[in-house]
């Protein structure tokens, strides 16, 4: 049997959310290896979620926000941004390959993009075959507060 | 100014120095006939007929023109001495000499009791009173008008007797012209410039439209005389009330709302770049919006339907789908094309003779009464091509003398490539989004879709609002859409601004950020990061607060938190992590 | 000399000293005219012949050879005027210049063949100041022009020149005013209003800026005073301008001339740009803080553009046409700012009044009119030319003492002063058939005599009581051979051309009358075209926007005044009394004739034959009556008689004639 990465999308609540949705409501087809987690702004994704990700076995993150400057919440995705390059500085040090994390930009109305985004990404993951990380990922820590 | 005593033909009159001896008489109800007087004019006193006697009641005595004679203290003016009288009846009978028998002349000879001018009568319809002249200078500023040559050579002329450009086609002059020598004949005859023609308002004073609140007339800059050449002012000298305000500019009101309907409307699809149509290189291929300015009553051609030449055409093309379904341009349907394209068919049925061919790929007519109607055309012989109009080119093309145009097409129902020829092109042009589509919706923070038009909440469930609360969508500014479609949307869009309103208070969203005081460490660094500026720092607590009633639960500071102190509800750190082991275990 | 530049009053008089100083007063100078009326008789070849006589003999630096402006004697011309001693020779030819510089110059000797010869007392003249054409007259205003070159600063300044500007701007500007209304100055340019009053109205009118003009459009034909004063000494009228600028508080002035005086513009724009290199124009003249300057704007020469409203029209850039003068245009004249108006004349006079200072310029001339008068004499008079004279000469001096009487042997009929705008006929009232004329027109009582306007001294008044007016300067003489229907009819065709045709009166009223008078000098004319023509004229009288239509009547009132029974000829008789008016008249050749061909060289018709030394005949019916015949034959031979008589006249002719003519000349019809 091939090897299915599995990845994990974070997608913010207004366009690459609905973009997807406009992917679904189109009935376009894409590979089912992404699995979406709705966050309501790209700003919202924790550097700690994507490390989790990965620690938890995912082969690939994919972050999606709206298009620079048509932030539903004005200019989260351009703090995402930020967070991004800095977290894949970060999975580098790990010994992950950094483009196991991607950031696109996907707006509501870009299903078709949206379709381009996931297949051409489970391509490049399947490529790079599964992620070994031999346990050098850390739990992150949780805060006693969360209980 | 002071005020001075005169005395006009017996009646004692007090005026304003300076004033001229016209305006006494005529408040006194003495006639004075004038030939080169206007109002709101400089008074010229070219013709000479308004003379009267001046005496300072001393002996002195003087021949003067009323419309131009200042009045002092102690001035006598006959208007009817034999003196004066013979000098008017001589001038008139020396300007009928040259001029042709006009009304105006005539009437006044009547009144001078002239039954048979001594020295006959010319044929000139010039009486060179000047009026045109003045006007063009004096009101309108156009300076396209002058008198040529001298003494009885003198003529009015254009620069260099040509058309001018200077000349703005106002019809001033022909308006103050007493003996009709200025005719708008030539105005008349280029009346319908096809590319000129737009939907803009005609005259430079009007209702932005029927039921405009303030339901008051308006200016508009671009077609006002006044702002284009600085003279005119016509409309502040007539208005009784002093309504009219040149020096209003827009103005930029900022005004607190709760909800927006956005019902920004559509642009129409430029032809131009079609080169295939044609179209702004043959002057009778217009667009739908155009023919639809000349069928109005009010429009350029008073609601008649005529080529540029001012002929009616012999047979008229309807192109459907320009710029519709058109992988090149916009693929999407314009909805509307089809059936106005019938009813522009049915116009000219009933106002011309004039033979329709309409080009068209699929007729799209759903909707109640939407087929009867197209029966209807199918019955009043309009003939109905099924192809896509794929060309227009000029009838010289094919020597032929049947029409000025060869629209081509392939008529795919028999098969075969048809040249139609026809005098008159209508190309029914996409609905398109504006132009400035995007700037609008990044200021109301909604978002637009590939082919510009605003996207609604959601295609079923939420087709009237936004993404964005308070922001709804009404008409073709989110789809293209007929006018039916378009006054239910925006019966909806209102109705849903009305709920907030009546509601009197908003229901929040349960999704929004928490501070657990106990785990803030106040180092502020969510204080900067909220684009809704929805943390307070307290000092005395030295912790930072969160408004949820200003929070929009984006999570951006939830995400920064550097001691995780700040809890995005229904987006919790717990919640995530349990989606994310959920999905990878 | 552009090294010069006056800061201070004390700076021009200190340069006039150290030119007068520098001066030779023995240095022989030849002062050429070279004025328009002697540069088209041939003064520019007769200039460069003495510049090669001077040349040959070595004498460039001992002799001066200075181009002059007009000396007036125009007649004469081209003159030139051999200083210090005074010598005037006249008509000279290129070939005369090394004859002059031979004998005078070098040799002391004069030449006879080109001194004045009184055509009266057959004297020859040796000194100009002696030719009685000059000695009438009183040249204030041109008596500079013989003495300098109009294009050298220094030659104005040294004759006196700028010095009343100095004087002027020491004093106060209404103290200015107050001499120049006290000199008694009347405007040259025709209405003859005070020139002080206008100043004081416009320094006293409200508005900001000011700007004063000076009128050198001058368009009657035959005129050219305004021509020979801007040509020959433009600094006067320059000067007069910066006087009248000071005391009338502007500092920007206009000089409105007519480009067909291309000499004029030409020195006059080089005199403003010294006066202006002197510092005597622009910012801070002489040091005292007054600007002034001046531009020049050419007409295009349209004779309405001398009409003040039409002028200022002109110079703003619109089309020339008057408009009302209710309100003054000291008032509201040019941009509808207070302006002062002069004419070039007017404005020559005040440097003079200023210099001279007022109460001795007002003892010259009569009660009510002060200072000299130039006029341009022309027509039938044997001495033409510009004359200048003081107020109060009669018209009878100006004409048989100054202008030596009428030409020929003609009988003087009248003379015409003023051109066509305002012009008026001045004549013999004596006369029989003039007599008649005035009373039939209600001038006169049988009985009564008429005071002779020849006889009356030239003031403003003294003619205008009598109907005439002084106006501008134009004296056209006519002698019996002018038809005054004729006449009538020159002028209001002149006045047709020239109407703006802004005002109905103007424009369609002078056509209407030329129609009618045509009529008459075509023999169809009838008695009611009189009433019709007089009728008329008070109209345009009363109701013409500007004067160009005010006046235009003038012509056809006074002919019809004095010569009611030359148009009762036209009407009645179908004869023009002065063989004139083509229609009306035949020419024929009578006994006299010598048979010397000269006559039919230029007829244009070949309508004469005759074999040499045998009697002439026009074939009628060729004879377009042009009269070049008539002008060419020396004996006098060819007559004009009333239209048909001609082969009569010609045939009683064959009888008498016997070769040579010997008998009387037959009366004729």
């Amino acid at each position: 049997m091939s090897f299915e990465p599995r990845i994990i999308g974070f997608l913010c609540n207004w366009c690459s959310y609905t973009g997807a949705d406009l992917a679904g409501t189109a009935r376009m087809k894409y590979p089912p290896n992404m699995t979406s987690i709705r966050v309501m702004c790209s700003g919202r994704i924790d550097p700690g979620f994507i490390l989790s990700s990965f620690r938890k076995g995912a082969d690939g993150v994919l972050v999606c926000g709206c298009h620079p400057g048509d932030c539903h919440y004005v200019e989260g995705n351009y703090k995402c941004l930020r967070r991004m390059l800095l977290t894949r500085q970060l999975i580098k040090d790990f010994g992950i390959d950094p483009v196991r994390l991607r950031l696109e930009w996907v707006s509501a109305s870009e299903g078709a993009r949206f379709q381009e985004v996931i297949t051409e990404f489970t391509e490049q993951i399947r490529s790079l075959g599964p992620l070994k990380l031999g346990g050098l990922v850390p739990e992150v820590e949780r805060t006693a507060v969360h209980t | 100014m002071a005020q001075v005593h005169v005395n006009i033909d017996g009646h004692d009159i007090v005026m304003e120095e300076g004033a001229y001896v016209l305006e006494g008489a005529r408040s006194l109800g003495i006639r004075i006939p004038t030939l080169c007087h206007y109002p709101y004019m400089t008074p010229y006193a070219a013709c000479r007929i308004c003379a009267v006697e001046a005496r300072d009641g001393k002996g002195w005595t003087k021949i003067v023109t009323a419309c131009n004679y200042p009045v002092w203290d102690g001035l006598e003016i006959h208007t009817g001495t034999p003196r004066v009288m013979n000098a008017r009846r001589v001038n008139l009978e020396m300007l009928m000499s040259r001029s042709a028998p006009v009304p105006v002349l005539q009437q006044l000879a009547d009144e001078l009791g002239i039954e048979k001018p001594r020295w006959g009568t010319g044929d000139d319809t010039c009486i060179l009173c000047g009026l045109c002249v003045r006007v063009c200078d004096e009101v309108v500023g156009a300076h396209a008008l002058a008198f040529s040559d001298r003494g009885i050579f003198r003529k009015v002329a254009t620069p260099f007797g040509g058309q001018s450009d200077d000349c703005i086609l106002c019809g001033a002059c022909a308006k103050v012209c007493p003996t009709g020598h200025i005719a708008l004949d030539d105005i008349n005859q280029r009346q319908v410039v096809h590319r000129d023609i737009s939907l803009a308002p005609n005259s430079a004073i009007s209702l932005p439209f029927r039921q405009a609140v303030p339901n008051v007339p308006r200016i508009e800059p671009e077609h006002c005389i006044h702002f284009n050449t600085g003279g005119c002012k016509v409309c502040s000298q007539v208005c009784p009330k002093d309504c009219i305000q040149y020096d209003d500019t827009e103005q930029i009101e900022e005004i607190e709302v709760g909800a927006v309907i956005l019902a920004t409307g559509f642009d129409s699809f430029d032809p131009s770049v079609m080169k295939q149509y044609g179209y702004g290189r043959y002057p009778n291929v217009v667009t739908a919006e155009q023919f639809e300015m000349m069928n109005n009553a009010a429009g350029p051609t008073g609601g008649r339907i005529l080529l540029e030449n001012g002929e009616e055409p012999r047979a008229i093309g309807i192109v459907h789908c320009v710029g519709s379904r058109d992988q090149n341009h916009h693929k999407y349907c314009s909805r509307v094309c089809c059936m106005y394209a019938f009813k522009f068919s049915h116009l000219v049925k009933e106002k011309t003779k004039a033979e329709v061919y309409q080009f068209y790929i699929d007729i799209r007519s759903y909707g109640k009464g939407y087929e009867e109607f197209y029966q209807r055309i199918l019955d009043e012989d309009v003939n109905i091509i099924r192809g896509r109009g794929a060309e227009v080119v000029p009838a010289s093309y094919r020597r032929t003398e049947e029409g000025q145009l060869l629209v081509r097409c392939e008529d795919t129902l028999i098969g075969k490539f048809r040249e139609v020829p026809v005098d008159m092109v209508i190309l029914c042009t996409a609905l398109e989004a504006r132009a400035d589509a995007k700037e609008v919706a990044r200021k109301f923070n909604i978002s637009t879709g590939a082919d510009g038009w605003f996207i609604e909440a959601h295609p079923k469930l939420g087709p009237v609002s936004t993404t964005t609360d308070g922001v709804y969508l009404a008409g073709a500014c989110q789809s293209p859409k007929d006018i039916p479609d378009t006054v239910s949307q925006g019966g909806a869009a209102a109705s849903h601004v009305l709920k907030l309103l009546c509601l009197g208070e908003i229901l929040l969203d349960a999704a929004f950020a928490e501070i657990r005081e106990e785990n803030c460490s106040g180092c502020r660094i969510c204080n900067g990061l909220c684009p809704y500026n929805a943390i307070d720092f307290i000092a005395e607590k030295k912790v930072s607060k969160v408004n949820a009633a200003m929070c929009k639960a984006c999570g951006t500071c939830v995400a920064a938190c550097p001691t995780g102190a700040i809890v995005g509800k229904h987006f919790t750190d717990e919640q995530i992590y349990a989606q994310i082991e959920g999905i990878l275990t | 000399m552009s090294d010069m530049r006056f800061t201070s009053a004390a700076d021009v008089d200190e340069y006039r000293r150290k030119l007068i100083r520098q001066r030779n007063d023995d240095k022989t100078i030849i002062a050429l005219c070279a004025g328009t009326g002697c540069l088209a008789c041939g003064c520019e070849a007769v200039s460069e012949a003495f510049r090669e006589a001077l040349a040959g003999s070595n004498l460039e630096r001992e002799v001066e050879l200075k181009r002059t402006g007009c000396h007036g004697f125009c007649e004469r011309g081209p003159l030139a005027v051999i200083q210090p001693q005074g010598v005037f020779y006249q008509k000279l030819k290129p070939a005369d210049a090394k004859l002059i510089v031979e004998q005078t110059i070098k040799g002391g000797q004069l030449v006879k063949r080109l001194l004045y010869r009184d055509p009266q007392t057959k004297e020859t003249i040796v000194h100009e100041k002696d030719i009685p054409f000059y000695k009438k007259q009183m040249r204030l205003i041109f008596g500079k022009n013989g003495f300098m070159d109009p294009t050298a600063i220094n030659d104005y300044i040294a004759l006196g020149g700028y010095s009343a500007v100095v004087k002027a701007l020491r004093m106060k500007p209404e103290d200015i005013i107050k001499e120049i209304t006290l000199s008694g100055l009347r405007g040259r340019g025709g209405g003859g209003y005070p020139t002080g009053r206008k100043w004081a109205s416009c320094r006293k009118a409200k508005g900001t800026p000011k700007y004063i003009i000076c009128n050198a459009d001058e368009g009657d034909p035959g005129a050219f005073m305004d021509r020979s004063l801007l040509e020959g000494n433009p600094h006067s009228v320059v000067e007069g301008m910066i006087i009248g600028a000071y005391a009338i508080g502007c500092s920007e002035g206009f000089v409105y001339v007519r480009n067909e005086y291309p000499l004029a513009v030409k020195n006059l724009v080089h005199a403003i740009k010294t006066a202006r290199e002197c510092g005597l124009l622009g910012q801070n003249i002489l040091g005292t803080g007054f600007n002034f300057d001046i531009d020049i704007s050419r007409g295009g020469g349209a004779f309405v553009c001398g009409e003040s409203t039409a002028l200022m029209a002109s110079l703003e850039g619109k089309t020339g046409e008057p408009r009302a003068k209710y309100i003054h245009t000291v008032e509201a004249g040019l941009w509808d700012k207070p302006s002062c108006l002069n004419n070039v004349e007017t404005w020559a006079n005040v440097p003079i009044i200023i210099e001279m200072n007022a109460t001795k310029y007002a003892e010259i001339g009569t009660s009510g009119s002060k200072g000299t008068k130039v006029f341009a004499l022309t027509g039938k008079v044997n001495n033409t030319g510009l004359v200048e004279v003081p107020m109060g000469i009669t018209l009878r001096e100006i004409l048989y003492d100054i202008g030596g009487g009428v030409r020929g042997k003609k009988r003087f009929k009248a003379v015409q002063t003023g051109g066509p705008s305002g012009g008026t006929l001045i004549v013999e009232t004596g006369e029989r058939g003039i007599h008649d004329s005035m009373v039939a027109h209600g001038d006169l009582r049988e009985d009564e005599e008429a005071v002779n306007l020849l006889d009356l001294p030239v003031d403003f008044d003294e003619l205008t009581k009598d109907g005439s007016m002084m106006v501008s300067g134009g004296m056209i003489v006519m002698d019996e051979d002018s038809c005054m229907v004729d006449v009538a009819r020159y002028f209001l065709t002149f006045l047709k051309e020239e109407s703006c045709g802004k005002c109905l009166p103007c424009r369609e009223g002078i056509r209407r009358m030329l129609e009618i008078l045509t009529r008459i000098s075509d023999g169809e004319g009838a008695m009611e075209d009189l009433a019709e023509l007089e009728e008329m004229s008070q109209v345009l009288i009363d109701t013409s926007l500007c004067q160009l239509g005010g006046s235009a009547p003038n012509p056809i009132l006074s002919t019809i005044r004095y010569f009611r029974q030359e148009y009762k000829a036209h009407i009645l008789d179908k004869r023009c009394p002065a063989g004139v008016c083509k229609a009306l008249v035949s020419h024929a050749i009578t006994e006299k004739c010598t048979g010397c061909r000269s006559c039919a060289k230029p007829c244009p018709t070949a309508a004469i034959i005759g074999e040499s030394k045998g009697l002439h005949h026009i074939i009628q019916e060729k004879c377009i009556q042009c009269g070049a015949c008539y002008q060419i034959c020396k004996h006098d031979a060819i007559v004009r008689v009333k239209r048909g008589d001609g082969d009569a006249v010609q045939a009683r002719a064959a009888g008498l004639w016997k070769g040579k003519p010997k008998a009387e000349p037959v009366a004729v019809a």
